[in-house]
């Protein structure tokens, strides 16, 4: 899956990353490609921009410490992220419940 | 463990254009990659080429950065509302007969000078594709702006004959814009 396919979509996948705990750079795009089964083929430096576009919008917060000698920011998600990703997650459901039915030739479920 | 001459080199590349903490940062996950790969069994060479394939061009990481940096919101957010703001100058200062006003040519001159020079560097941060460049010219372009709202507004309040609503309208246009940019320009410096 590239670059071109994840648009949209990497926001939360960033943030789903980020669900179990803080993580750093490297660890969210480990964490990634631990739950995608190494399909997304993404350069992994392009990450941190993203994450910085989060950290900006206020969704995720970063901190700095100091491991075996290096600096490394490490990133946990924010009460505004929280949201953001339980409605990104309603909305890919729907999304994707739409989607399927359309293209597997199945009736929409009705609420009526 | 040692940084290797390819990660060295990454970081350069990284360093030289994008300020510290971000290239910071990236290094240290492309050595996170680089020792992940030698615990694969790869030699130092191959397992730093493995890591920077992964990590893709420094350029490209480059890009990115600029592409996302506050410094390029701000500045399109002022080029997107710049036109309203002069818009509004413009019909408060014909409705008001500006040109009728006690303002010396010279300073009517400097005060176009620096509109034309704030839109010029507003254009570049927006077109820009180097992190400094889009930060100096995104800083310039605020310092400009914030300057020529606040010459405005104390102009109409001072200068102005009679204080309409158009002039009125402009005077809060502009002092919204003032706001914006003095908390956006702590942004950006705190970017470098």
């Amino acid at each position: 899956m590239h670059a071109e396919q994840l648009k949209g979509h990497l926001d939360a996948l960033l943030l789903a990353a980020l669900e179990d705990g803080p993580r750093h750079g490297y660890a969210v795009m480990e964490a990634l490609r631990e739950s995608t089964g190494g399909r997304l083929a993404l350069p992994t430096g392009t990450i941190y921009p993203a994450l910085h576009r989060l950290e900006a919008a206020g969704l995720i917060a970063g901190s700095w410490s100091v491991v075996t000698g290096r600096r490394r920011r490490c990133y946990t998600l924010t009460g505004a992220g929280e949201l953001a990703l339980s409605g990104r997650r309603a909305e890919w459901r729907d999304f994707a419940a739409v989607i399927g039915a359309a293209l597997e030739g199945k009736p929409w479920p009705s609420t009526a | 463990m040692a940084e290797h001459c390819l990660i060295a080199d990454y970081h350069a590349a990284l360093a030289a254009g994008l300020p510290a903490e971000l290239a910071d940062e990236v290094i240290d996950g492309l050595i996170e990659a680089d020792a992940k790969y030698r615990q694969q069994g790869l030699d130092a060479e191959n397992a730093a080429r493995a890591a920077i394939t992964e990590f893709g061009e420094p350029s490209l990481v480059v890009e990115e950065f600029t592409r996302v940096s506050p410094a390029k919101r701000i500045a399109r957010r002022l080029m997107v509302t710049g036109p309203v703001v002069g818009l509004c100058w413009g019909a408060a200062l014909i409705d008001a007969r500006a040109w009728q006003w006690p303002v010396p040519g010279l300073i009517r001159l400097a005060l176009g000078a620096v509109l034309a020079a704030s839109v010029i560097v507003l254009v570049i941060a927006v077109l820009a594709r180097r992190y400094r460049r889009v930060h100096r010219a995104s800083m310039v372009a605020c310092i400009g702006l914030a300057a020529l709202d606040a010459l405005a507004v104390t102009a109409a309040l001072v200068g102005a004959p009679s204080f309409g609503w158009l002039l009125g309208l402009a005077a809060c246009v502009s002092t919204a814009r003032l706001t914006f940019v003095a908390r956006s320009f702590r942004r950006v410096l705190a970017c470098n």
